[in-house]
This record gives structure tokens, sequence and C-alpha cells, in this order.
């Protein structure tokens, strides 16, 4: 994909670039500090209100159909997913860690921009020694500029680990 | 036009193909007679040289699939071809072959007869050689005898082991105690070979017989002439045929090599297992337990020695092992091997056994292939005469390979032993000669040395004759006779440390008259005195039991006496009750989910799925038909087919390139016919018969359904009409449109899954959601459907809004919680689509179907289990055909609810992990189905109800053979 950028022109072109992928990043570990420490309202509240969100596999991803394990249309969606998991839902403690990496970030001329990086979750249960490989995927994302800073318009994460262990409790 | 020189006439053989390249462009050339024809030298299907196919009539055939030309033509004949493969112009000029390459080899005249093949040369001279396949005992027994019987041809001696001639019964004895030296056991050696005239090929593996020509070609391209072939192949020792039986540390002896590895394995071994209760096994076991080794011995059978003795003689054997301190499991058979670092654990059908090193003796599988493809008559040996003759001119048979000239005790058998291996090789050695006349006959007699007893049989004895002992029992001097339960005669004689018993039972076995049990001092052995052992009340009651397998199956898989209200753990946790499920019920009398048909929906579309565990493809043929097979090469069982799905014209496996077309047919097989006339399958290999295994189809409403039951009932009568109208009304003939899968692996018992879907009480309780949002609450009209037979079930609720539920209802649901309301209400609405009185429902369709009909989010579950404790649960979502975008998208949002992290979906998930645990941390646990008792199983019309758990149970325990 880099080479499919635009080569930045001047010194000025790729400070510019470095100082949005580095934006980015700090971003994406704001974003992965939510669901590791599970402040899932804080998580919610990176996306715009008409964020799409979607955790979908490969498998339905490259053939275009559009199941994902998590579905959510608007930002209200994404709400309602953070509280019913912190409210409602009955899943055995964990512990999970997503590491974010191999940053790309394009720039389009409306102020938007878009950003592929891959992911990792791993978990802990609490009565197995080894945190095992939950998920494995690539977030392809729509980033906006908001008064409060950058947030999400649309993520939708791509994993390539087609056999879920068990459940997927926590969002990635 | 170019003509150019690419081959002289003489170097092509006529009727055959070669190839030559001309311009970097491959090509074969066929010679008929004068006449020459010239093809593009590779297959138009598969990158395969013609140069390495098959003649015949006129066309070649293609090496790897089988495919066939017209080699005049070009023309492709049959599947898997599509195209036409080139030809070229040829002439043949002084002896010269031209091509050109330009011009397309169709000839006006190309009805020339193809010649059939050459005459075979004719007959073998007497002073042609001796050559003898196998260089074991027999093979020197008879060299020794030809010779001295005045042969004087060569003698060829083709042996695959690289050792000369050797006895094998020091293998399972001495060789595994420490100081062995493997000389002492050669029966012929090379100084002996050179000395007898006999050029001996080592290492060297025959391939193939031609018993017109007289000729064997050996592995190494030699090939030998004969005037007279001995066929002393032996035999290979069985493998066990559960998976694991090829790990390291799994011990199984035939060689010297074999052999030296026992040793060394026993070396330090602390624990060994012994599969097999026959002389093999117990000599094994009798020289592990000489290494201090602490020795288990697993015999499949009730008793050991089943194939040989009387079962009173295999409770004499039992004895003298246990006593040894062996410790021996009857009834035990073998399903699998695992290793652990170097631990080997041994899954029986009596619970998983531990040990350092597994040693096997289940028998010798003769090796009798070389035979059949030569045309000789075998019947589980080699049938041969009194002078070791087969069926097939200028071929003998002798020693492990062959069958004993006449039945003994009316049957056809070999006799794996040193005298037959010696007598019947000596018999073959002088009819080669040509001296006439059957060998003596002498009492099949076989010896053992175990557990510092020495123990010799004279005769043949069979399972229901009866047993008489003289002198002691199961200790030195004790002597056995079995007798004909007709003719009262002495069947055989065996001997504990008495070798003159043996000698003076020659005389007895030839007596008319019936055994004088008085006159021998001798009493009857029933199988309960032979028990009379120290343990006699524990042994003989295990032996009551034991005496038929179904009998201590039902031991030990006995129900709680509390009836259908009680569920043991086992259920859930056993894998010899796995195992009988995948037998009974997956592969049994059901219909599995496949598939829908719209994932197959144009022909050549194939997706991977199970029937229970097993993988298949489904398919959709050129004709529009749909079928489903086995994901399983027929040659090496590889698992072939690796996509998801895909479009295919044909299924190839990887390994050896076998082709199947799309129904599951074998196509082709490379090589099938050999190269030059070497290798290849056997003659009579019909493709038709080596299919991938076949599974038998309907669809309904666009779902696809396989059974392994060639004779099972239509879909409609297996579901009955209740469920079937379910189906129907979810699958209400709209059709099918895949929005997508979810896979996940859940670490519990796959039955546990149709138990939470026939568990309306959870609903209320695990699901806060639910509740929460009103979608289903304890007063909710409801129904729990349970099939007449019990193995289908449906859940089924009608959605009430949450402000409907009462003070005094909500008080009981611990999970109700107030004040929580949805931001995006469109999620929870409900667009009445189907006609049905029911908002949510849940088809358990048995053994591996789930349709969710959750509002308007609709899904298949297929369960795939993997062993008893984790299954994997396949989902395809799915829409239908004239569903509008927002009717998708509806779909979609309300798919939240469902799936490995659906609101619902990850819940149960998790409580069936629970579950799972909570079984495995403990021993001879149980669970509790006792909710509404007024139901003993079957229907409820109350969500506080365990009844259609019960239900399924009853069905289960019925196919499962558990009363």
């Amino acid at each position: 994909m880099l080479t499919m950028e635009k080569p930045a022109q001047t010194r000025d072109d790729l400070i510019d670039a470095l100082l949005l992928k580095a934006e980015v990043d700090a971003f994406n570990a704001r974003y992965c500090a939510a669901l590791d420490s599970q402040r899932l309202a804080d998580w919610a509240a990176l996306f715009t209100e008409d964020a799409f969100y979607t955790i979908i596999s490969r498998e339905n991803h490259d053939r275009g159909l559009p199941v994902g394990l998590i579905y959510c249309e608007n930002g209200g969606m994404i709400r309602d997913r953070a509280f019913a998991l912190e409210k409602t839902a009955m899943f055995a403690p964990r512990y999970l860690r997503h590491m974010v990496s191999n940053l790309s970030v394009r720039e389009a001329a409306d102020g938007s921009f878009t950003a592929n990086a891959d992911y990792v979750v791993f978990q802990v249960l609490f009565d197995r020694p080894a945190a095992t490989i939950h998920q494995v995927g690539r977030y392809d994302d729509v980033f906006v500029r908001t008064p409060s800073g950058l947030r999400l318009k649309s993520r939708t994460c791509i994993y390539d680990s087609l056999l879920v262990d068990n459940a997927l409790c926590i969002p990635v | 036009m170019a003509w150019q020189r690419v081959a002289a006439l003489e170097s092509l053989r006529d009727s055959g193909v070669v190839g030559v390249e001309l311009e970097a462009t491959p090509i074969a050339l066929y010679r008929f007679g004068a006449e020459v024809f010239a093809t593009h030298g590779i297959c138009t299907h598969a990158l395969a040289f013609l140069k390495d196919g098959w003649v015949e009539d006129g066309t070649i055939e293609c090496p790897l699939h089988q495919g066939v030309f017209d080699i005049r033509t070009g023309r492709a004949l049959c599947a898997p071809l599509t195209r036409d493969l080139a030809t070229y112009a040829v002439k043949v000029e002084g002896g010269d072959v031209y091509v050109d390459l330009e011009i397309s080899g169709i000839h006006p005249n190309s009805a020339a007869e193809c010649p059939a093949a050459g005459a075979h040369s004719e007959g073998a001279s007497a002073a042609l050689p001796l050559v003898i396949i196998g260089a074991g005992q027999a093979a020197a027994a008879a060299i020794r005898a030809a010779r001295a019987a005045g042969f004087a041809a060569p003698i060829h001696l083709v042996g695959e082991e690289r050792h000369a001639p050797y006895e094998r019964p020091p293998l399972s004895k001495a060789a595994l105690a420490e100081g062995f030296d493997a000389a002492s056991c050669m029966r012929l050696s090379p100084a002996d070979a050179q000395a007898l005239g006999v050029t001996l090929h080592l290492g060297v593996r025959a391939t193939a017989i031609d018993p017109v020509a007289r000729t064997v070609t050996l592995s190494d391209g030699a090939a030998l002439a004969y005037g007279a072939l001995l066929l002393a192949t032996g035999g290979r020792a069985r493998r066990l045929t559960a998976p694991g039986g090829d790990l390291p540390g799994v011990h199984y002896l035939r060689t010297l090599e074999d052999a030296q590895a026992i040793a060394m394995a026993l070396k330090g071994a602390g624990r060994v297992a012994v599969i097999g209760g026959g002389f093999i096994g117990l000599e094994l076991a009798s020289a592990a337990v000489a290494r201090g080794a602490e020795v288990v011995l697993l015999e499949r059978e009730p008793e050991l020695m089943a194939r040989l003795l009387p079962a009173p003689l295999g409770a004499v054997f039992r004895q003298v092992a246990e006593r040894a301190g062996v410790s021996i499991r009857r009834d035990t058979a073998v399903t699998g091997i695992t290793q652990e670092a170097a631990h080997l654990t041994i899954a029986t059908s009596a619970g998983p056994v531990m040990a350092d090193v597994v040693l096997v003796g289940v028998g010798l599988e003769p090796e009798t292939a070389l035979a059949e493809a030569a045309g000789c008559a075998v019947d589980g040996g080699i049938v041969v005469d009194g002078e070791a003759r087969t069926s097939v001119e200028g071929i003998w048979a002798a020693g492990d390979c062959a069958l004993h000239a006449t039945p003994l005790r009316g049957r056809a058998r070999r006799l794996e032993s040193w005298q037959n291996a010696e007598e019947q090789g000596a018999a073959a050695g002088r009819s080669i000669a040509g001296v006439a006349g059957a060998a003596e006959a002498k009492a099949p007699w076989f010896w053992s040395d175990q557990f510092g007893f020495n123990i010799q049989m004279l005769g043949i004895t069979a399972p229901d004759d009866a047993v008489v002992v003289s002198g002691p029992d199961a200790a030195a001097g004790a002597v056995y006779r079995t007798l004909d339960p007709q003719s009262g005669r002495v069947t055989a004689v065996l001997a504990v440390d008495d070798p003159a018993a043996i000698r003076a039972a020659r005389a007895e076995l030839d007596a008319e008259a019936p055994f004088d049990g008085a006159a021998h001092d001798a009493r009857p052995v029933t199988l309960d005195a032979a028990c009379d052992d120290e343990n006699s009340d524990a042994i003989s009651e295990d032996d009551d039991m034991s005496a038929d397998p179904a009998a201590q199956f039902a031991k030990t898989y006995a129900w709680p006496k509390d009836g259908l209200s009680i569920i043991p753990d086992w259920v859930y946790t056993d894998e010899t009750i796995y195992q009988r499920e995948v037998e009974r019920i997956f592969h049994g009398r059901t219909w599995n989910f496949v598939a829908l048909e719209c994932e197959v929906e144009n022909p050549g579309d194939f997706i991977r799925s199970n029937v229970g565990p097993t993988p298949v493809v489904v398919s959709r043929a050129e004709d529009g038909t749909i079928h489903v097979f086995e994901n399983r090469c027929a040659h090496r069982a590889a698992e072939f087919c690796r996509e998801l799905s895909g479009t295919a014209k044909e299924f190839v496996c990887p390994y050896h390139q076998w082709s199947y077309d799309l129904k599951g047919n074998l196509v082709g097989v490379p090589f099938r016919r050999g190269v030059d006339g070497k290798g290849g399958m056997p003659k009579d290999f019909k493709p038709a018969e080596h299919g991938l295994r076949q599974l038998k189809v309907e669809t309904h409403r666009g779902v696809v359904f396989a059974s392994y039951a060639e004779d099972m009932e239509p879909l409609a009568d297996y579901l009955g009409p209740e469920v079937m109208h379910e189906f129907e009304t979810t699958f209400d003939g709209r059709k099918p449109k895949l929005l997508g899968h979810y896979r996940h692996s859940l670490p519990g018992n796959w039955k546990l899954y149709h138990e939470n879907l026939k568990d309306p009480y959870h609903a209320t309780l695990l699901h806060t959601f639910l509740v929460t949002f009103g979608l289903l609450v304890a007063g909710n009209k409801s129904l729990m459907l349970a099939d007449p037979s019990g193995r289908h079930g449906v859940m089924a609720s009608a959605k009430s809004e949450a402000g409907n539920v009462d003070e005094d209802k909500k008080k009981e649901m611990r999970a109700y919680k107030e004040g929580m309301s949805l931001e995006e209400p469109r999620f929870m609405n409900f667009i009445d689509e189907f006609d049905s009185p029911w908002s949510v429902t849940m088809a358990t369709i048995w053994p591996n179907l789930i349709v969710q009909r959750e509002m308007n989010t609709l899904g298949i579950r297929h369960i795939i289990p993997n062993g008893p404790n984790e299954f994997v649960m396949k989902w395809t979502m799915f829409g239908f055909e004239g569903d509008d975008e927002e009717m998708t998208r509806h779909r979609l949002r309300q798919g939240n609810l469902m799936g490995p992290a659906g609101f619902l979906g990850l819940e149960d998930n998790e409580a069936i992990k629970f579950v799972q645990d909570g079984m495995l941390r403990v021993t001879d646990g149980e669970h509790l189905v006792k909710l509404d008792p007024e139901t003993e199983a079957g229907t409820a019309d109350t969500l506080i109800s365990e009844a259609a758990i019960r239900a399924m149970y009853k069905h289960w325990r019925d196919v499962m053979g558990i009363a």
C-alpha cells in the first residue's frame, strides 16, 4: 500500500504526513486503552454520530457478504452496544490487549482521511496460563476532524481468524 | 513448411509412444508398424507428458487422469478432457522420421488399423534359474532342499530386508534380552548362499511378475527371467487402524530391526503397554516384564488367544501372565494413541491407558499382492498343493504367505510357524528340483517362550473344543488336551515345560478312539474353573460381564436409576460415547444439514461442509443436481478440498492428483498403467469402485440435507408434521439469499447446544438483554414443542412490550433491570413477514441443525462436533430474494442479538463453556433436569420446563443402546 501513496513532494509535505500519522497513532492508542480497560462508554465516544462500525470476517468481506459479528449503523447503536455489554451481558471476566501496527493514512480533499492498520487482540482468561490471540485483522477506517479532535466516521474490522474462540465479548 | 528429422524409425517401439522435443515444443511420437504419428506432447487437461501414457486401440491415455485422445486426429474422447490435442504431419524417409510443426497431422487415410500388441515370448526352459521372492526361512529351506535334490540351475534370491535369510522366532524372545547376537538366528548366511550358488538381491523389492514371459521385475529396474518362481513373501505386521498407530514409541515386530528397536525402547521404559494378547503379544509382555517394566496388556476380545484357542486355554495364558505381574485388560479396543512429550496415551473403550512404550502384536497380514497380480489363486493366503505349487504354472509358494495344502479342521488356513516355513519351503524346493511327492503330513507344531515357561502345542484346536488338563493347572508340567466336541478325539495337546508330552502327543493325535480321560487322570477345564484363582470372585464376575462386549458397554454406561430427570456427566465428556454418537447418530439414520441451495447456485459451485465431524463437499453438477461426498481422497485419505467455497470443473487431490468429477466419482488416477509397463495399479482396478463416499441428498425449500443411510426415509417423514410446519413457516417458499457466515468453536459438548434451545427456562434468567427490552418474559405466550420421537423441537414465543410486565412477574425475574432503553429502537422492530403466531422460533432439528427465526434475523446454526468436549458452530445468515435494502439492513441490525458476539449469543456460548468446565473438574457427576414433572417428556406449554430435554434423551438412549 505504501507505494500507492502519493509521495511527499517537499519537506513540509513530509512533516504534515508524519504529523497526521502521529495523530492517528495517538487516536488508536486511546481507542485501545478504552477497550483494554473496558471503559466501553469512552470507546463509543470516539465515533461520530453518523458512524458505521462493524466486525466482519475476511471470508464475508472478500465475498461481498455483509454479515458482521457486530453491526452498528450509527452512534446510537454503538452506544447501545457499549451499554448492553457493560450492564447486561454475562461473560467470564477477562483481560484484553489490543495492539495496532502498520498504520497507513491517506488524506482526502474534503479534510477527511482514510487509514488502514493491522490489529491483534490478546485475551487472558483467569484460569488459563497463556494469553491467546483472540483476533487478528485489519482496520479499514474513515476519520474526520471535530472540535473535540479526531473521530471515527467508519471503522470496519476485517478479521482473519475466521473461527472465533467461543465468544467475542469486547469490541475490537 | 519445414520437415525436421526427429528420430530414427528403429528407435520407436511398435505400438508405443516416445517423447521428443522440436523447437522447444514437446512432441509425442507413436509408431504402428511402418506408420508414425505425432501429437503435441502434453495433455490438454493438466501438465502431464503423453510419452508416459498408455497406447491402446489407436488412442493415447494420459497418465495423470486417464483422459483419452485419438492419436490420428487428436480428438479428446472422454472426461476430464475438454480440448483436442494438436497433431503434426509426419513422414518416414530412409529410416528417419520427420515432423512438420506447421502442418496438422490429420491424414485422409487415418482409418488404418492399429496393430495389436506384439506376441509375448514363449515358454521357459528347465535350465532357466529359480527366482525366489522373499528371503526368509521358507526361502532358505527351499534352497537347501532344491540343491539337495540336485537342482542345478542358478538361483536368485530377492529380499526386501538387507539380511540374508534368518529365523524369526527369536525376535520376540532372545532378541529382546541383553546380549543377543543376530548371527545366532541366521538360516542361510551369505557364505552359505555363495556355496549353494545363490545370487542375493537384498534390499530390493520385486515389483511385478509376468507369468507368461516368466520374468520378475525388481525395484532397482533389473528384470530376472525364471524357469521356476517361488513366492516366499511372508507378511507384514498388521498395523493399528486407530489414529496414532504410527507414532514414534509405537512398535511393531516383524524384522530384526524391529526387534532391535524394541530392545532399545525397553531399556529404561517404566511403563509398557502391549496391544494384542496372542503369542507375539504375550512374548513381548514377557520380554518387557523381564526388563523390569510395568506392563499392561490390552486385548480386544473377551479372552486372550481368542483366534487360536478355546477360551479356557486362553485363560491359562492369562493366568500365567497375570501371575508374572502383567495387568491384562480384555474387551478393550484401542481407539487411538496420542503423544505428549515422551508419554503415550492410548484411548480405549475402557478409558485411557498411559505408557512410555507401546508394543503392538495384532497379527500378520500375508503379502499376497504379487501372487494375485500374477493370477495365482489367493484365499486369505496363496493356494498351493502338497508340493507347494500355486494355480499358475511355474510358480510355487511357501511359508507365512501360503495356505496349508489341505484344510485343517475343515478350514483352509495359513500356519505362521517355524515348522511350516521349513516344511513347506522344503517341499517347494524338492518339487522345483523335479522330485515328486508331497511332504510327509505332520501335525502343526507351535512353541512359545513366555514368563519363564516353554509352552508347546501340537495339533489344531477350535474355539468350541472341550479342554481337559492333566497334572497341575497353569504351571510347569501341566498338559492340556483339546477334544473334538463330537468325536471326543484329541485335536491338540498343549504342554507347559513338558516336551516329552508333545512327543507322546503325536500318537494321541493319530488315534481313532476318543480320548480316555481316566487313563491320563485328566479333568475338564471350564472357563469358571480356569479363573478359580486367588481373586476368584472378582474375576469370575468380570468374566460374566465381559463375555459380551455389548454387556460390557451396558455395564460401563448404565443410566442412573432415577430415570429421565438425571443425566450423568459421561453423556457429555466420554470419548467412547462420542465415537458411538458419530457412528449411530451423525453417520446413522439422520438427515444432516449441509448447505443452503443458494450457496451452490450454479453448476460447478461447491462449499466445504460437515456431517457430524466428517468433512464433506457439497457440489452442484453440470446437470444441476446437488451432490454431497466425503472430503477425503479415496487413495490416501487426504482432505483434498481446502477452499471454503468456490467454483470448480472437477476436484483434484493435490497429493497424487487423483481427480473426481462434480458428483464425487473417481475420474483419473495418475500413472494408473505405470510407465513403460512398470508399476501402476493392479490390472483389475476399477475406478468406479473407488469414488468418494457419496451421501444421500434431499433438498427442501432451498435447504440441502445429507444422510449416510442409503435407505433414509424422506425428510418430511423424518421431521414429522409439526416440525415440518415450523420449517416451512420460516422457509416459506421465498428463495433464501446468503448474507454471510459466522464460525466459532465452543468448548462444550455438542448436545448442550440442543439443550440450550430446548431449555426455555434459561432465557429469562441468563439473557438480561432479552428481558429488559421486552423480547421474552416468563409471562409471554410461548411453546416448547418436542416432536413425537423426542429428537426435534421448536422453542417459540410471541413478543410483548416491556411495559406489559406486571410487578409480580418482575420480582421473579432476577434478570430484569428497569430504566434501560435503546437509543436505536428500530433495532428491536418486528416486521411481521411470516404466517405464524410466533415472533421468535428456534427449531432444533436433530442432529446438527438449528433454524433461527429471531424476529427478522434469520440463520442456520450448523453443529460440527469435534470430540466430546468441543464443537464448531457454523452460522449461515440469510434473507430472501426480494428483500429491499432496508429489509436487509434490518436483518443485519437485528443480527446483533445472535452469533459469537450477539447480545444473547455470547451469553449462551459462555454458559455452555461453564457447564463443560464444571463437568470436567469433578468425577462421576450428574445433572438435574426435573423441571415441570407434569410432563414426563415431550411438549410443554410453560417456559419453566425441561420436558423437551428429557424427550431428547429418551430418543438418544434408544439410538445409543443405553438402557
